[in-house]
């Protein structure tokens, strides 16, 4: 396929250009959803479409249209070309072609069973499970989705990359939303998209999808009857599902290069860290162990090469509590002089590629999750962010769960509802003081990850244990 | 011209053979989605990346025997092969349909009636962009986006309807920078690029970066007297959209305004809001072909006065709908004014904050209507009326029914049309007419 690609890019070429390459991106979503055990929407997109790139004095310029006519491609190449051309006096960075790599390689998913699934069986399957959470009349609402992702990517450049890359992304995503009086709770299970990762169509396995689903309504319920969450500095233990968010937005975002470098100021903001820090910063305590691994099988964001055809390898950012490297791709290494990852990823073949999160996962500890409650004296046990806010400078922020239960005397008790806590980065990582072991090990992810100008979603897959942190701001609905 | 002419060709193609291919029995909807777009986005007055985007999709849905299928297709913009991709939709969709349950709220498109509205502009030509926008910030740490070119929305469906809306327009959303990491922020956009304007903007934000210079002041947790300005609040409005004013999300218990619907809470007899397409940015059609009132007031004195209903939520609960799209957020929104000059603002705001920009907002509490942010860029400590300071940003976790409610004081008699500058996807349209607000108490936290 990438022959064709690599003719289509040599019939473009502009004169002028110092260097092109050509990215096609192919994308079947197909998405069902049910309302109360009913059927409620069926959604199939289809999208294709061409970024040709060029680079001019050291200017990368780009156009992207749907269309595969050889002469749609040329007049785009000549439009990137002029644009790459009116920009070079005023680049911010010079560039070469050392940013995008020539090289040949071919990725997929791993999959258990690589048949399509008919839309009878998908939507069956959210009805199913939307169905399944009907427990009671005090659950007044329960959706359910099941969803598919195809991604098709392939690149070529002149200097003679031949890159294809095909990721199957699915997620299932439920809710129940239960009121008795003037208290009304939703759960979701692991967070409205947590449920987000690679497979093939083993992913539908309906009896356990019901009863995940039934174990939701439940909580739902069970939240109805809990008390709020009360106010408390005091160790805080947190699921995997939420560790995703913590992760993400305490971790993640302020260690991306491209906000280092002041890129993302505008729009998303900027970060705490500074370039000098990698190396030297003290994250988190000697416990924090945080990587980049796009190599983790069925995780979300797990690839071979990113959107510039950089090879993708496990890298540790935070080693023991320390920061050793950034999220920034070969562009943003360039700037800076600093190690990085292959993370520079576009959104589909509309958006030029960016530093991003793809799998940033904290590596497993010690505790088993009976050491972890244990150790606690008073505390709250979080599951399933549904909240989050984080300053522009990702330091101060304030994150809200799905479902607590408090932590006395090193036991589990009661189940609490509208649990929050607030904190600062910088310092809530050198509070990390139990990290669960690998039983405590689960990977979620998200489709939904947004930033960037012109604006751009990405998914993304954090992997957690259980961990514990102490000293910490809890509170609930009423504070 | 040319761009949006060439959007216009692709709607129509697409819809004719889409709607020229049913057979009896079948009912379709769809509405189109286009941009020929530059993008530059821009870090210390220096270009960071550069290009251009010619996109056009159609989002259909087609029912056939009381089942529903919904596609979304990219068109290429050559004629014969956007042909062939249409006629494989239909097809697909038309298999597809019929191995799907019944969709118990299945709705027909109904709406006839056409309309066509087309705003031409005058925008800089794309390959002096560069020049054009970063040129008069030289010497200043210049950061964000400049967007420029046509953007196009239509709709039609099998009953006739036929509604077209496409613009030539361009935003430059941009902020300028300390070395302290202080910052001011600011967005240019229309349909005519002005270079004075667009120069002017930039030097008014000078002496605005010589206040945030000053060291800031820390402030301790608790509720203080604020003004929050017009685009503070804009952060703030889609909590209107997101568990807002839907009337399925009242009917189904995710709204947070559910205490507001039900009488338990009311908001401030001061504050209104109303849905006002008299604005003129954004057009009234929906993807059914529909078209919503000119003005639809939602919130009137305090009180819940009308939700947003969609057909579907119509027919599900028996209620009227006001053509509401089926995801029933705020379209075009405008909060009414209030009696305070905005050149009293500080004066009457005597002690306490002004904030210019809120950042990152979420629900953190739905039952209570409770929303956690942060503030950002250029906000003040103010004694006296006067500035005295900036202060270090500080989070805030406030009910809406206080900050909109009870600690309302008053909000300006002007009001800013804030454009909508997003481009998820595709470059947003629309945009947002707001007042600034005076409240006697806005928490801070952290």
């Amino acid at each position: 396929m990438t022959k064709d690609l690599a003719r289509l890019l040599e019939a473009a070429l502009p004169t002028g250009a110092e260097w092109a390459s050509l990215r096609r991106v192919r994308s079947v979503e197909r998405s069902y959803s049910a309302r109360d055990g009913k059927f409620d929407a069926a959604l199939v997109f289809e999208d294709e479409g061409y970024m040709i790139e060029v680079l001019s004095g050291g200017q990368f310029g780009y156009a992207a249209a749907a269309s595969a006519d050889p002469a749609a491609l040329k007049r785009a190449a000549e439009r990137a070309l002029a644009l790459a051309e009116a920009a070079s006096p005023l680049a911010l960075a010079r560039f070469s072609p050392a940013v995008r790599p020539a090289w040949k390689h071919r990725w997929e998913t791993p999959r258990a069973k690589a048949g399509l699934l008919g839309a009878d069986l998908l939507a069956g399957a959210a009805v199913a499970m939307s169905a399944a959470m009907r427990l009671d009349p005090r659950i007044i609402q329960t959706t359910a989705a099941v969803e598919t992702r195809d991604i098709e990517v392939e690149i070529v450049s002149t200097s003679g990359a031949a890159l294809e890359q095909v990721l199957h992304l699915v997620s299932t995503g439920k809710n129940a939303v239960a009121r008795e009086g003037n208290v009304v709770q939703n759960r979701s299970g692991h967070g409205p998209r947590g449920e987000f990762r690679q497979a093939g169509s083993e992913f539908l396995d309906l009896p356990a999808l019901e009863e995940a689903a039934r174990k939701t309504a439940r909580e739902a319920l069970e939240l109805l009857g809990a008390e709020d969450c009360p106010s408390m500095t005091g160790d805080l233990v947190l699921a995997p599902d939420q560790m995703m968010l913590q992760i993400h937005e305490s971790v993640g975002h302020p260690c991306e290069l491209d906000r280092i470098l002041g890129d993302e100021r505008n729009y998303a903001g900027s970060t705490f860290v500074k370039l000098e820090d990698i190396g030297t910063l003290r994250y988190g305590s000697e416990l924090m162990n945080v990587t980049f691994d796009p190599s983790l099988a069925g995780e979300a964001a797990s690839y071979g090469f990113d959107d510039t055809g950089a090879e993708a390898k496990k890298e540790f950012i935070v080693e023991k509590g320390v920061l050793v490297r950034a999220l920034g791709g070969l562009e943003s290494q360039a700037r800076s002089g600093k190690p990085g990852v292959a993370d520079q990823r576009a959104e589909g073949w509309r958006r030029p590629p960016v530093d991003r999160m793809a799998n940033l996962n904290l590596e497993p500890g010690a505790s088993s999750f009976a050491e972890i409650v244990a150790s606690v004296e008073r505390g709250v046990y979080m599951e399933a962010n549904r909240s989050w806010s984080i300053d522009d400078f990702r330091n101060k922020f304030q994150f809200g769960c799905e479902y607590g239960r408090l932590i006395e005397d090193g036991k589990l008790g009661r189940v609490v509802r509208n649990p929050n806590y607030r904190g600062i980065s910088s310092s809530f990582w050198r509070n990390l003081r139990m990290v669960g072991d690998r039983s405590t090990f689960e990977a979620y992810g998200t489709p939904n990850c947004g930033k960037a100008e012109p604006n751009q979603v990405q998914f993304v897959g954090h992997a957690s244990p259980t961990c514990a942190f102490r000293g910490v701001e809890i509170f609930g609905g009423e504070a | 011209m040319n761009a949006m002419r060439d959007l216009e060709s692709r709607f129509d193609r697409a819809a004719g053979a889409l709607l020229g291919a049913l057979k009896a029995g079948e009912e379709l909807s769809l509405e189109f989605a286009g941009e020929s777009s530059l993008f530059m986005r821009f870090n210390q007055a220096r270009v960071r990346q550069i290009g251009a985007v010619e996109d056009a999709m159609v989002d259909f849905k087609f029912c056939r025997d009381g089942r529903t299928s919904r596609r979304i297709l990219t068109l290429t913009g050559e004629a014969g092969r956007d042909a062939e991709l249409a006629a494989r939709a239909l097809e697909a969709a038309r298999a597809e349909a019929a191995l799907l349950p019944v969709d118990p709220y299945q709705v027909l498109p109904a709406a006839g009636g056409s309309s066509s509205e087309t705003f031409p502009g005058k925008l800089p030509d794309p390959d002096a962009a560069p020049k054009e926008v970063l040129g008069p910030a030289a010497g200043m740490d210049f950061v964000g986006i400049h967007a420029q070119g046509a953007v196009a929305r239509g709709a039609a469906n099998s009953k006739g309807a036929r509604h077209w809306f496409a613009a030539e327009n361009f935003s430059t959303d941009w902020s300028a920078w300390l070395p302290s990491g202080k910052a001011v922020k600011s967005c240019y956009a229309g349909r005519e690029w002005d270079s004075g304007e667009h120069a002017r903007r930039l030097q008014a934000a000078r002496p605005l970066l010589e206040g945030v210079a000053k060291p800031d002041k820390v402030l301790e947790p608790g509720s203080y007297r604020a003004y929050v300005s017009p685009g503070a609040l804009e952060e703030l409005m889609v909590f209107f959209s997101w568990r807002g004013l839907s009337e399925r999300e009242f009917r189904e218990g995710e709204s947070s305004f559910m205490a507001l619907r039900e009488g338990r809470k009311s908001l401030s007899p001061k504050f209104a809001l109303t849905q006002d397409f008299t604005l003129g940015v954004e057009p009234r059609f929906n993807e059914l072909g529909e078209v919503a009132p000119e003005r639809l007031v939602l919130i009137d004195g305090g009180r819940l006065a009308s939700s947003l209903v969609s057909a579907r939520t119509a027919l599900q609960y028996g209620v009227a709908s006001n053509a509401a799209p089926e995801h029933e957020g705020l379209r075009s929104p405008a909060v009414a004014p209030g009696g305070l000059a905005e050149a009293d603002a500080l004066k009457a705001l005597g002690t306490g904050l002004y904030v210019s920009n809120f950042h990152y907002a979420n629900w953190s509490d739905f039952e209570n209507a409770r929303v956690t942010g942060m503030t950002r860029f250029a906000c003040f400590w103010v004694e006296g009326g006067k500035i005295v300071s900036p202060i270090k940003d500080m989070r805030f976790d406030e009910s809406l029914y206080d900050l909109f409610g009870a600690n309302l004081e008053d909000l300006t008699r002007e009001r800013s049309l804030i454009p909508a500058v997003g481009s998820y996807g595709m470059r947003d349209i629309g945009g947002m007419l707001l007042p600034g607000l005076l409240v006697n108490g806005l928490r801070f936290t952290l």
